[in-house]
């Protein structure tokens, strides 16, 4: 390291240049129509070629096609793109032959979930119900989808498989945010996307011959 | 103290004669993994998951029992030997004993093969179970066993949800036969309600014919339960212990003062149910069931507001009117009255006598306190006051008469002995409306109190003080302990506590102390500070002590 090295900077390089010639200002560039027409078409022959493909179906889509040439955009929400299979969307607490959500108000899903969004009021069926004792049931069940982050560890944690993210629904806005508060109704009245309410790991119900029961009178073992 | 020692593992622990190995490993705070033992009942040698390797006397062949192993290459059983083990809750300790637990690969096993076996028709429904999470079945099968299970049959099924009395519901499917609930009920509540039935894999608890699970401490076999048997019915799917946090409190319910932790969801800053906190020479480890339900104090009828002739008031202007009431009575103690409380701790009563003392000049102190009820000669006291000694002891140290009862103010009102009175707590052991009659005619009647009450009703300013759960505080029990209670919620509303308000007050008066922080009123009191928190014995209070304020 010498002094020189900072008393006297190195020569710069000539940065390269290239001169670019001013419009020339013709009559036909200064009057602007010629100009005007020739972007006026562009637009008329996007216009018809759309209004073509649309009318006779031919249109296709830009993600599949990976943007060659056509247009990019698509009218949602009459048109959707396709989410993928294991898209995490809206939740839906899955139910019963009776109707009765499956969930057994234990809070693994509350106890994983990172956003803290799921409140859930456990309680107990009451004297004489098959199911008292053999499991509980929430009498409050909300999720703030505001709040929730999508992580679908509510659906991991799930021992019952009482709650999924497969209705392949983002949540919408609408115009306030308490209708982001979905509550226990609306949570069931949710369908998957195939719009089937059927659940893999079926439980045995009272009245089952599968059911174990909850008293000495069901002992055969 | 220690008469001897022994080795555990190569580490030496001292026994008291009467020590069983586990005790003396409990003591040393060493876990021998246990279900059936428990500190403060007797030991059954039930649930055998405390067997450990005591090794002989040197020049003693070590004792061992002839058993046949599998062997796989030969596809036979062959003749070996295996090492006697010996349940540790049953062990006495001598002198010089040498007993392997951890390091022994014999007692890993055995541990394992109860583990499963405890398991083998266990429901496994941790995810509606209260006791997830302190389930001792959870907490051993990760620390001794992590295997699934082999047994292919379907479980036997046993009642679930049974009821056995109003505090307590039996789900026998989960229960492992430790006995812990029938030995608590024989030993500590003197009351063999419960037994066991049929044997085996069809073994189960049930109450006596025609009884229900109704004794005083019935929540007790909750609190022993080491698996999720049994439930309390008031906290029973409640919450999820997880969420809870324990703060160190001590039970309000009576004199006996019994420590306890409180838990509470930090979310909601709300206590969910009272835990017995182990202390010999109070509570040993167990507390009554009016203690375990008296949690709910806590948010149950609190006055959150300040109140000024009875409408809710802002809590400064509350302070400044009744500084206004107050005003211009220094030194004129005889027209005042001073009523401490035997529910509030020793700092807000040493602030409020002090402040009446030394400022009003009074020579009269008065007591408010719940009325006596029912006690017992196994933890209950009939004083149902949680610091009677406390207030004693706080006007003992001001050089003042002991605290007069409630029912002698009504009579010195009824002479119209006084026209303004200062008053702590919420509850009176008197009768209410010929005390409100009374106090209706004073001129200036300041009340602070936790929960609203017939002094708080009548009074024209009432100021809201900080409960027991949300302020630290000292109390003194019937023994003579004087105790520490933590901090544990957040003061609901515009709850403070109640020596800080006193201050307050005082100081709108202009009377300033320098007291600054809880422990300067603690150290006026207990000069020597607390270091143990829990059962430290009031030091003997000398008959004249200046206090310097």
């Amino acid at each position: 390291m010498t002094q020189a090295a900072w008393t006297k900077p190195a020569p710069r390089t000539p940065i390269a240049t290239k001169v670019i010639a001013r419009p020339q200002r013709t009559p036909h560039v200064q009057s602007y129509v010629p100009e005007w027409l020739k972007g006026t078409a562009l637009t008329m022959k996007h216009f018809f070629t759309n209004t073509k493909e649309r009318m006779l179906g031919q249109k296709r889509d830009p993600v599949l096609e990976n943007f060659d040439g056509g247009i990019t955009t698509i009218e949602y929400p009459e048109e959707r793109r396709p989410y993928p299979d294991r898209y995490r969307g809206l939740h839906r607490l899955t139910t019963r032959d009776d109707g009765s959500p499956r969930c057994v108000a234990c809070l693994c899903c509350s106890t994983a979930c990172p956003a803290q969004c799921i409140h859930i009021e456990p309680a107990e069926y009451p004297d004489g119900d098959e199911r008292r004792g053999y499991e509980r049931y929430p009498s409050v069940f909300v999720i703030d989808e505001l709040r929730c982050v999508f992580c679908g560890f509510c659906v991991e944690a799930c021992p019952c498989d009482a709650i999924r993210m497969d209705t392949g629904m983002h949540p919408a806005a609408y115009d306030s945010r308490d209708q982001f508060i979905y509550d226990q109704p609306i949570l069931l009245s949710m369908v998957g996307r195939d719009g089937g309410r059927k659940t893999e790991n079926p439980r045995h119900e009272p009245g089952d011959p599968t059911h174990p029961g909850v008293t000495r009178e069901h002992e055969s073992h | 103290m220690a008469d001897g020692t022994i080795k555990i593992d190569g580490r030496t622990v001292p026994f008291e004669k009467g020590d069983t190995v586990i005790k003396a490993a409990y003591k040393a705070g060493i876990d021998i993994p246990h279900y059936c033992w428990h500190p403060g009942l007797s030991a059954p040698a039930n649930c055998r998951m405390c067997l450990v390797d005591v090794e002989p006397p040197p020049g003693r062949p070590k004792m061992q029992l002839d058993v046949l192993h599998w062997d796989a290459q030969t596809n036979d059983y062959v003749v070996g030997k295996k090492t006697k083990l010996i349940p540790a809750c049953q062990q006495p300790c001598a002198d010089g004993m040498s007993v392997l637990s951890d390091s022994s690969d014999e007692v890993s096993q055995a541990r394992k093969t109860v583990q499963e076996l405890l398991l083998l028709n266990h429901p496994v429904d941790c995810p509606i179970c209260d006791q997830a999470g302190e389930c001792d079945l959870q907490d051993y099968w990760l620390e001794h066993d992590r295997s699934k299970k082999r047994m292919m049959d379907e479980p036997v099924h046993k009642p679930k949800a049974e009821v056995f009395g109003e505090t307590i519901v039996y789900d026998a499917e989960r229960c492992i036969m430790c006995t812990r609930c029938i030995r608590v009920s024989k030993e500590v509540a003197k009351d063999p309600v419960l037994d066991m039935r049929q044997r085996g894999n069809r073994n189960e608890i049930f109450v006596a014919q025609g009884r229900t699970l109704d004794h005083e401490y019935s929540l007790m076999t909750e609190h022993v339960c080491p698996v999720g048997a049994l439930t309390s019915n008031h906290f029973r799917f409640k919450a999820r212990v997880w969420f809870l946090r324990s703060g160190r409190s001590v039970c309000q319910g009576c004199a006996t003062g019994c420590n306890a932790y409180l838990d509470y969801d930090p979310r909601d800053n709300k206590p969910y149910r009272y835990r017995p906190r182990d202390n010999e020479s109070v509570n040993g480890y167990w507390m009554c069931d009016s203690g375990m339900l008296s949690y709910p104090e806590a948010y149950e009828g609190r006055l959150e507001t300040a109140l000024v002739g009875g409408e809710d008031s802002d809590l400064a202007d509350a302070l400044e009117q009744a500084a206004e009431k107050l005003r211009g009575l220094e030194s004129d103690g005889a027209r005042v009255a001073i009523v401490l409380s035997a529910q509030h701790s020793c700092e807000d009563n040493l602030a409020l006598a002090h402040v009446g003392k030394a400022f009003f000049g009074v020579k009269d102190l008065y007591v408010a306190r719940r009325p006596d009820g029912e006690g017992d000669d196994i933890l209950m006291h009939a004083d149902k006051n949680s610091n009677s000694a406390g207030v004693r002891l706080v006007a003992e140290k001001l050089g003042l008469e002991p605290p007069r009862p409630m029912s002698a103010l009504v009579e010195a009102l009824g002479k119209d002995r006084y026209d303004y009175i200062v008053s702590l707590g919420a509850e009176v052991d008197c009768d209410a409306s010929r005390l409100k009659e009374k106090l209706s005619k004073l001129k200036g009647f300041v009340a602070l109190a936790s929960h609203e009450g017939p002094l708080s009703k009548a009074a024209h300013i009432a100021l809201p003080a900080a409960s027991w759960a949300e302020a630290a505080g000292t109390y003194v029990n019937a023994k003579g302990h004087a105790q520490l209670a933590d901090k544990v919620l957040v003061p609901r509303g515009a709850a403070h506590p109640a020596w800080q308000l006193v201050l307050a007050l005082a100081k709108a008066l202009g009377f300033t102390t320098d007291w600054k922080k809880r422990a300067d009123l603690e150290g006026v009191l207990f000069p020597p500070a607390l270091e143990e928190p829990s059962a430290t014995p009031a030091p003997e209070a000398p008959a004249t002590v200046e206090v310097q304020p």
